[in-house]
């Protein structure tokens, strides 16, 4: 099943397709992500919007639309992957960081509205991980920079978002949970 | 005079069931001079009560007019002006 999550008309349909398929949403990983990066003073307009529409916007449609199932269901929880950039900010990733930012403010507004109903919403910030994203070229100082040595696994970050989404997980909203191997420490 | 088809007897029913839906305490001793305040509605359950009346009674109800509901009893008077403006002529 595909959506374009920048299109909020393409986000309730899947959604729809979805709850006729397997049932209402209860859980919700926002890590539909873009870079288009390239410092401020140059970047265009469609760079800093493509970034921000689908890393940012494109959450917030996702988020609307299970919202509405997990308030039927008095349960659930949401996950927004955000990054290490999102507080430290990166050279070149203007768009990236401030969509990522943004992420955590959302984050932290939909763990406070929804926390009476026992909805949690909260974020990681992966650090530099090895996925197709990074491949393109992930700057050897950049890894020489983490303090564990070596870049993460995506399963590592998976093993972060699974203990937000499990039932343990109850009491801890508004989040943001670091996996970066120490970079941001 | 009214067209509606629903009584506001039915519309304070159907705003009890919500309200015992969403799980508001003493949701099922609502009368027309309940206020929110007294049910300890918050907004969020508010946005609720109110998305679910406009999918029972077919009515739309506008961010606006929400503010001014302060109570169940605005709720009803609400509902039933909006379903008389729907209505057929």
């Amino acid at each position: 099943m595909q959506a374009d999550v920048r299109d909020p008309g393409a986000v309730r349909a899947a959604f729809a397709q979805v709850k006729e398929r397997f049932g209402p949403v209860l859980v919700l990983v926002n890590n539909a992500g873009v870079r288009d990066d390239g410092l401020a003073l140059r970047m265009s307009d469609e760079a800093w919007s493509a970034v921000l529409d689908t890393n940012l916007t494109g959450a917030f449609h996702c988020t609307r639309q299970a919202l509405s199932s997990m308030l039927s269901a008095r349960w659930g929880r949401i996950v927004n992957v955000s990054s290490i950039v999102a507080e430290r900010g990166n050279p070149g990733q203007a768009n990236y960081a401030a969509a990522k930012a943004g992420l955590l403010g959302l984050t932290r507004t939909i763990a406070r509205e929804m926390a009476r109903k026992d909805i949690t919403c909260n974020a990681v910030t992966p650090g530099v991980i090895d996925t197709e994203m990074t491949a393109e070229g992930v700057a050897e100082a950049l890894v020489a920079a983490v303090p564990a040595g070596r870049v993460g696994r995506p399963e590592e970050v998976a093993a972060a978002i699974a203990f937000l989404c499990s039932p343990e997980a109850a009491y801890v909203n508004g989040a943001t949970l670091a996996v970066d191997g120490a970079l941001g420490a | 005079m009214s067209d509606s088809p629903h009584s506001d007897e039915q519309i304070l029913q159907a705003i009890r069931d919500e309200l015992t839906r969403i799980k508001v305490p003493d949701a099922e001793k609502a009368t027309m001079s309940t206020d929110w305040r007294d049910l300890d509605v918050d907004s969020l359950d508010l946005v609720e009560l109110v998305t679910a009346l406009e999918d029972r009674f077919t009515v739309k109800i506008a961010d606006g007019e929400l503010k001014e509901i302060s109570g169940v009893g605005d709720a009803v008077r609400l509902v039933q002006r909006l379903s008389d403006a729907g209505a057929p002529a």
